[in-house]
């Protein structure tokens, strides 16, 4: 319940101990309200720590993904590699995509989702608080569970995409590819949860005057995510258990000897997977949507435009999935239906990149580090885009898919598109969640090398694909590498080498945390407003207090902070905008008239106690039944728990007000 | 930051980045030295249709992209913070963006038109002048020619692996499965690849201008050894193809007697005819040889080689029985020579043994074929490939000598 009360005229009574009533009770169950220690991360509710450790999660596993495309760049820098064995590597390309999608890009996004939505919108936290935690859990066992098959007999080797039928036992005979269906099964109750709760939020907790295009492009962005993943996820989902059945109860889905034909699979693997696609890189268009407007001192061009462009890539995104089946025996029809449709959302798609530097137009342009990774997003974008166009085109795609051409595209895309923006992200927003910024000098360094290492990288596969060379295999040979400018072992050695660049601009990223935040570092704590920000999540404390705002704001523009901070004095045609407040003034005058009440969530046992109990129903499916019915008494366990648990937390919970020179983290919070 | 390199990356990103699509296809287009695979180097009608609808469209999309990134180079150079006032504070300009979102559908609306004509005739299967069966299996592609009049006239069936013979010149259909998983059959100088998928029948046209042979590989990811799964189709002017159509239908021939090959032969049918089949072969009691991969492999079969040495490679096109000089002519041959070049099949002169004897040494070590004999529970104690088998050198010698006469 963590009430903070605001000061009273009378003081204090003395503390009488509360009565024990029905729901207070629960001894050892007393809720969790501890606000410092590890206990307040671990059955934390707030949006703010759980958006913090997704995110630390989040990028652990790039890391862990990036080490994975190390090892398959080192073994393919020369003909005939001996770094992994054909088996090791095949399980590398597939953990290192699964790892990149399912544990850092979608997760990454979660955590800005999670952090800035409440803060955007105005509100002191997400609709469902316990859901929100049971999300981060569920991902997080979910990618242990699934990384747990390293030492497990192997990784998943069927490649991300997993097709029927060389995923099933007799091809994949090693637990690689059950790890992989059960922990992407788990990941992905995450990300349902996590959906229906941020569309609940979006739509139903947005501060007073927030109308739906008042609402900052970020969270748009983001609800339109929420929205693919409701509608993808199932999809997936049923996949998956066709999967697991398959190889674990005999079932015969995709066993062609039984007249199953096994492009089911890759229908519903692609329903879902194009819809990913887009899940993937809206957040980031949300992202560098703020970003470009802030640095470049202009609203986002065209609000409506990039709203009303990611709802119809939303839409659209659903009517492309055979764009990734042109080779695969569809037929003529269907593969010019999808042909087309294919160029139909390169429209939308096209309209944000105008937007964007139509922004930029006519701006006051400012180039710090998260400028750089936005610019950096529209250049690689656009280029990662534009190969996408060429591969629309069916006839010449039957040449292109399956190559590393198609690597390069959707390197462009996802590393371009998604993951600059996600960089971006964290530059611009790291003062607001951490309180200091990160160093600008580290973070060009950051960029440059990242921006030099991912075009190292990805852009020699363009070669190389048109070239002939496949993806997927753990060798190549001379004999097909060709002579010429265009040769196969040059430009695979580049490729190689890019990564190295890349690597490094990854290590200067985390050079730049570690001298940010080291113990003793001398950087000083982040201004309120140290980008002349435009958006709600900037009008509060860095970071923001557990309740994010004093008084619930009201909002009357798009960009309110910038109107709240800017007047314009100018007449007629012309604009002279005169700075009326700093942040630092407004955030004190929202002090002074803080809300008299206010109620934040309470945490909570049971949403990483119910997360909990789904690896081990996993590792029952894969070992034994009985820990399927361990896991699953877990899981009932909490359900109850959950359900029986009061709605805030008991007076009794907290601890009595220390006596001066003790101290509990558990007392209830007195102004 | 000072504004010069800011502006050179700009500009260089006009240069290398955009640009390198449509310079790697005006390139790669002259090149002749380019990969064998190459995908912008046309040799027959169907993928002169695809580099058609291809290059212009790469072309265009290379001028979108240097457009594009020529304002945003522009806009970061004009627009940076020389101290200027705040801007207005504009939300958009509805008629411009409009305008913005009609421009590219009309590029697109104009890709579009093309790419539905070629996609249709692409998949006309009415001008078929020759039918070549094929299926996929770990990690192989079998060939068969089922009796037809096209093609010439074929009056037997004739089955192949590795290399896919056609004649140059003739629309050819293939009508592709697969026996195990999703392979995708791929010879990018030909036509654009196509999915083999088990239970299901594809067909991709295929018609070479000129004689001569053609790269390909697997393209769809199929499992352990995907990366050693290649085939080559050679193109052979109406009189070779005659020739080559006969000389697979000559009767099989026994090795001389107290040869090393007639050792070989009885080495052959104890170690290797369980799974391959060599027509005609007959045991010592004058029975046929029948071989039953189907009891052995889990895709049910294995190649046949009864003209093993007419084929310049093995084990799913991987490794080459001539040797590299050999090679060399053979793939550089101009077109009018090619057909002598490539019926005098492997003679011992030119025939690379080392990748052959390291082969019947120990398959499994130099191709991952899953054939560890403690992991097959999965495949009902079937095998994946070819199975380590544990011969002597002599009987390698014997099984050389053998192999080199099946042509």
């Amino acid at each position: 319940m963590a009430i903070i009360e605001r000061p009273t005229d009378t003081a204090p009574a003395v503390y009488e101990p509360p009565p024990v009533t029905a729901t207070s009770s629960y001894g050892y169950l007393r809720r969790p309200v501890e606000t410092t220690g590890w206990r307040s991360w671990a059955f934390t509710v707030d949006h703010k720590k759980i958006g913090i450790m997704y995110g630390v999660t989040a990028m652990f596993f790039f890391i862990v993904g990036g080490l994975e495309a190390g090892l398959i760049r080192w073994q393919l820098a020369g003909p005939d590699g001996t770094i992994l064995s054909a088996d090791k590597y095949n399980q590398m390309f597939t953990m290192h995509a699964t790892t990149m999608v399912f544990l850092f890009v979608m997760p990454m996004a979660a955590a800005f989702a999670n952090y800035m939505i409440p803060l955007q919108i105005g509100a002191r936290d997400v609709a469902f608080p316990r859901l929100n935690a049971l999300s981060f859990w569920v991902f997080l066992f979910g990618g242990i569970f699934l990384n747990t098959s390293w030492i497990l007999g192997g990784g998943a080797d069927g490649g991300w995409f997993m097709y029927a039928p060389n995923s099933d036992t007799p091809f994949s005979p090693s637990n690689g590819v059950d790890f992989w269906a059960l922990g992407l099964q788990i990941t992905g109750i995450a990300s349902l949860v996590g959906a229906v709760n941020l569309i609940v939020t979006c739509l139903n907790m947005r501060a007073p005057g927030m109308s739906l295009m008042r609402m900052p492009i970020f969270t748009w962005m983001a609800m339109v995510v929420q929205f693919l993943l409701l509608f993808a996820m199932p999809v997936i989902t049923v996949a998956l258990f066709l999967l697991i059945f398959q190889r674990n109860y005999d079932a015969t889905f995709f066993s062609v000897a039984e007249g199953a034909d096994p492009l089911l699979w890759q229908h519903l693997f692609w329903i879902f997977g194009h819809p990913e696609v887009y899940i993937i890189v809206l957040p980031s268009f949300g992202i560098i949507s703020e970003v470009l407007p802030v640095f470049s001192k202009k609203p986002l061009f065209g609000y409506p435009f990039v709203v009303f462009s990611g709802a119809a890539i939303g839409f659209v995104g659903w009517g492309v999935w055979a764009h990734h089946m042109f080779a695969s025996g569809l037929g003529p029809v269907s593969v010019a239906v999808f042909s087309v449709a294919t160029m139909a959302i390169a429209v939308p798609t096209g309209v944000k990149i105008i937007n964007w530097t139509l922004t930029m137009w006519g701006g006051k342009l400012a180039f710090t580090t998260a400028m750089l990774f936005a610019v950096g997003l529209i250049v690689q974008f656009t280029l990662g885009g534009l190969s996408g166009v060429t591969h629309s085109v069916a006839p010449s795609d039957t040449q292109q898919t399956d190559t590393y051409y198609i690597v390069a595209h959707f390197h462009y895309v996802i590393f371009g598109g998604a993951v600059l923006g996600l960089f971006a992200g964290m530059y611009y927003w790291w003062p607001k969640v951490f309180g200091k910024a990160l160093s600008e000098k580290w973070g060009k360094w950051n960029f440059w090398w990242m921006i030099v290492g991912m075009n190292l990288t990805f852009g020699p596969m363009h070669i190389i694909g048109l070239q002939g060379q496949p993806r997927r295999m753990y060798v190549w040979t001379e004999a097909r590498a060709g002579e010429g400018f265009f040769n196969l072992g040059f430009w695979n050695l580049v490729a190689s080498i890019g990564t190295v660049v890349l690597a490094i601009g990854v290590l200067f990223w985390m050079i730049n945390v570690w001298v940010t935040h080291r113990p003793g570092s001398k950087i000083p704590p982040a201004p309120l407003d140290p980008w002349d920000a435009r958006s709600l999540e900037w009008m509060t404390t860095s970071p923001p207090k557990p309740h994010n705002f004093d008084r619930t704001p009201t909002v009357h523009a798009l960009d309110e902070v910038f109107h709240r901070k800017y007047e314009d004095v100018g007449e007629g045609d012309q604009h002279d905008y005169v700075q009326r407040a700093t942040l630092e003034e407004i955030v004190a005058e929202e002090e002074r008239n803080a809300d008299a009440h206010i109620h934040l969530p309470a945490p909570s046992y049971w949403p990483i106690v119910l997360a909990f109990s789904l690896p081990i129903i996993a590792y029952g499916v894969i070992y034994t039944s009985w820990l399927i019915a361990a896991g699953a008494a877990i899981a009932i366990a909490a359900m109850f728990g959950w359900a029986l648990e009061p709605a805030d937390a008991e007076e009794t919970d907290f601890d009595p007000p220390a006596e001066p020179g003790e101290s509990t983290s558990k007392e209830l919070a007195n102004v | 930051m000072t504004a010069t390199p800011r502006r050179r990356w700009s500009r260089a990103a006009l240069a290398r980045r955009t640009g390198l699509v449509a310079a790697v296809g005006l390139l790669a287009a002259g090149c002749a030295q380019n990969a064998p695979q190459d995908t912008w180097d046309p040799a027959g009608e169907n993928a002169q249709k695809i580099h058609d609808l291809q290059w212009p469209v790469f072309t265009v999309a290379g001028i979108v992209g240097v457009i594009v990134l020529s304002v945003v180079g522009f806009a970061i150079w004009k627009f940076r913070d020389r101290g200027q006032p705040i801007p207005e504070q504009t939300h958009g300009k509805p008629k411009l963006e409009i305008a913005l979102t009609i421009l590219p559908a009309l590029i697109l609306i104009g890709v579009a038109i093309p790419t539905v004509g070629t996609l249709m005739a692409l998949n006309e299967t009415d001008d078929t002048e020759c039918i070549v069966n094929v299926t996929g299996q770990q990690w192989w592609w079998e060939f068969d020619y089922p009796v037809q009049d096209g093609c010439g006239g074929i009056d037997e069936p004739i089955i192949t692996s590795g290399q896919m013979v056609i004649p140059a010149d003739t629309n050819v259909l293939i009508r592709g499965t697969s026996r195990d998983v999703i392979h995708s059959f791929w010879i990018p100088r030909l036509n654009g690849k196509r999915d083999m998928v088990p239970g299901r029948v594809h067909t991709l046209r295929m018609q070479a201008n000129e004689p001569g042979i053609y790269a390909g590989q697997c393209a769809e990811f199929c499992g352990l050894s995907h990366a050693n799964m290649r085939m080559e189709v050679a193109a052979l002017n109406d009189a070779d193809f005659e020739a080559w159509k006969a000389n697979q239908l000559e009767d099989y021939e026994s090795p001389a007697e107290g040869t090393l090959a007639a050792e070989g032969e009885q080495t052959f049918i104890t170690n290797c005819a369980r799974c391959h089949q060599v027509d005609g072969l007959r045991d010592s009691d004058g029975q046929l040889v029948v071989s039953r991969p189907d009891n052995q492999v889990f895709s049910g079969a294995a190649p046949n080689l009864t003209n093993l040495m007419t084929r310049n490679t093995f084990a799913g096109a991987t490794w080459d029985l001539i040797t590299q000089e050999r090679r060399d002519q053979v793939w550089e041959a101009d077109p009018d020579e090619f057909g002598d070049l490539y019926l005098a099949g492997v003679e011992d002169e030119w025939f690379n043994e080392v990748d052959l004897r390291e082969w019947l040494r120990n398959s499994p070590a130099k191709k991952p074929m899953y054939a560890d004999p403690t992991r097959l529970e999965e495949t009902d104690g079937l095998v994946r490939g070819m199975p380590y088998l544990a011969l002597s050198e002599a009987q390698i010698d014997q099984l050389l000598a053998y192999l080199l006469e099946r042509k």
